[in-house]
């Protein structure tokens, strides 16, 4: 782990983060909760520690860019941004509401911090992947971090860019797959399984490393290790449970939850009790 | 031993391939990419078929052949827009609109970032058959909103395809087709971001064309001269956006307009023509030339042209019958 984090820190921005993601989620009772508290963590490595960045300058050409290619675990991504000073806290009380930016998919109309409007999935690793190039060539030393849903890498395009990426040994581009095992219609295993998913992006030129997705001193392990690889781009499949953080949602491995206001309330509790 | 007849086959086989004919397109995109180090080229493994050999050679660490991967090719070219390139991306028209639409949209489109997408064989006109064969192609991008779309008629407006494609800030999809045969000694022309150009002045009917139907329309405008019909001709290279003044100066003018393109009639040049004539409200004598809403099949480019009614037989027949109507 970089020293210069601390981890006590860390931690409880990850809680700040799933105790917004319970208040988004809970006034429309459904959506993207159990995702959300399972990739805090991510989350909150990536953009609270990981990353270089300058919130009153989210354009600047120089920053390090993360690419969300699902685009539809938003509450986490939409808390993140906020904590992270990229725009008002408050805005998150306008979460999916008719006319908010800050709809169900990202999209950039929020602002040049959404990197890419993927949503459409499979999209968003070639867009990194040309980003990656273009800041060799302009010989910067900007990085580029892609957090992947599990179930996206079923689309061919995104082997097209990682097969791409492999030949041309992009080692400033880290791929981290939010590995939560459930895609739309259920486990992914029951749908298209993935594996053997290491041995697949190792053929394909990756350094490939395995973490667990909800511990934040091995996912900073990970990015140090991703870092210092030369000649490779870097693959980390992190392994998140979904629900993280509140006992009665861990494990709950649902793609859309329904989030009554009572399970809401206990949630809201359990996580603050951590803080 | 089977190894090097192997390799004098090959050689053989390139040789006859690829005839020297110019790369009027191919040599202004090196030069645009020599003044301003923004430009970046991609090409998914169709090199010399897109003119994109002279890049490759010219300026290799600006080149990327991504391989058959059309849809990372635009992903990526959406990625190095966003860092501040300009990149031109190459493959044959079928494959770098329909095929990829939905990236197209995503990553060039919606962001409106100046992703160039440049296609070769359109319309009919290849051997390879329906696989190859761009028939839609003009329909679909011209409903991407951003998107710009140009279409040479001819090598002499090849070099300002790049300039235009330059000029529209966003994306911009190039419909180009290489030249069959070595053309004659010819001069570079310029067009214009919307508009059209008067190739041939008369006052009786507009054929309003565009791409491989342009040379087609001059030869039906001549044919139709020695009947006594005089026939105004509009290269329509700028598809999107299109002359509006000009189309309604001609048929205000005309009073019978003939449309002739290298696409299935339905979403492209003619009906971009017909939108903006009815909501007009002008009532006038109308026809469109193109592929009658089918499939059609490989062969060379003068054989499909009569067989599918592109020829310029087909386009004066069209005209009769719209001056006919007119009365």
């Amino acid at each position: 782990m970089n020293v210069k984090h601390n981890l006590q820190e860390l931690t409880n921005i990850a809680t700040r983060l799933r105790l917004h993601v319970v208040d988004m989620v809970a006034p429309s009772g459904q959506g993207y909760v159990q995702q959300g508290l399972g990739a805090a963590d991510i989350f909150t490595t990536l953009y609270f520690a990981e990353a270089t960045m300058d919130p009153t300058n989210p354009s600047w050409p120089d920053r390090d860019r993360i690419f969300l290619t699902t685009a539809h675990n938003t509450a986490i991504f939409y808390a993140t941004l906020a904590e992270r000073g990229f725009f008002d806290v408050a805005d998150l009380a306008t979460y999916v509401t008719d006319g908010s930016p800050l709809e169900i998919n990202s999209s950039e109309r929020m602002g040049s911090f959404v990197e890419a409007t993927c949503g459409s999935l499979g999209q968003g690793l070639s867009v990194a992947v040309g980003c990656a190039l273009a800041a060799k060539r302009q010989g910067r030393a900007s990085r580029f971090y892609v957090i992947l849903g599990d179930g996206e890498m079923q689309e061919g395009q995104v082997w097209e860019a990682a097969m791409y990426a492999g030949s041309q040994g992009l080692d400033n581009l880290c791929v981290i797959v939010d590995y939560n095992f459930v895609q739309s219609e259920g486990p992914m295993d029951l749908v298209m399984s993935l594996e053997p998913i290491m041995d697949k992006m190792e053929s394909f030129g990756f350094a490939c490393q395995e973490v667990d997705g909800n511990d934040i001193e091995s996912l900073l392990a990970a990015y140090d290790l991703a870092r210092e690889t030369k000649g490779k781009s870097s693959f980390i499949k992190a392994n998140t449970l979904m629900g993280k953080g509140v006992a009665s949602l861990e494990g709950l491995m649902f793609h859309q939850l329904r989030f009554p206001p009572e399970v809401a309330a206990s949630a809201r509790a359990e996580l603050e009790a951590q803080l | 031993m089977n190894e090097t007849l192997t390799q004098l086959e090959a050689a053989d086989f390139i040789n006859r391939s690829f005839k020297p004919l110019p790369k009027a397109y191919g040599d202004a995109l090196v030069e645009a990419a020599r003044a301003d180090p923004r430009i970046v080229a991609l090409c998914a493994d169709l090199v010399p078929p897109t003119e994109t050999d002279l890049f490759r050679d010219e300026l290799p660490e600006r080149f990327h052949n991504v391989g058959i991967a059309e849809a990372n090719m635009i992903g990526m070219a959406g990625g190095m827009a966003r860092c501040g390139e300009i990149p031109f991306c190459h493959s044959f028209c079928a494959f770098i609109t329909k095929r990829v639409l939905d990236q197209i949209t995503m990553q060039a489109a919606y962001p409106n970032l100046p992703v160039k997408i440049v296609g070769f064989l359109p319309g009919i006109a290849t051997l390879l058959g329906v696989s190859h064969q761009a028939i839609e192609d003009v329909a679909i991008m011209r409903s991407v909103p951003n998107m710009a779309i140009f279409e040479p008629s001819g090598p002499e407006y090849h070099a300002t395809m790049v300039k235009l494609a330059l000029d529209w800030d966003g994306p911009v999809y190039l419909r180009m087709k290489r030249p069959e045969t070595t053309p004659d000694e010819f001069t570079p022309r310029s067009l214009e971001i919307g508009k059209g150009m008067i190739r041939r002045e008369g006052s009786d009917v507009t054929i309003i064309t565009s791409g491989l139907c342009v040379l087609e329309s001059l030869k039906a405008a001549d044919t139709l001269a020695k009947e006594g019909i005089e026939s105004r001709v509009i290269d329509m290279a700028s598809i999107k956006p299109i002359d509006q003044t000009l189309i309604l100066e001609s048929a205000a003018r005309t009073g019978a307009i003939v449309t002739a393109e290298n696409h299935n009639i339905i979403g492209g040049l003619g009906s971009a023509v017909a939108e903006i004539i009815v909501e007009e409200g002008i009532g006038l004598s109308f026809k469109r030339v193109g592929i009658r809403d089918q499939f059609c099949e490989g062969g060379t480019t003068s054989f499909l042209m009569k067989k599918f009614g592109l020829n310029s037989s087909a386009i004066a027949m069209a005209t009769r019958q719209v001056l006919e109507k007119k009365g």
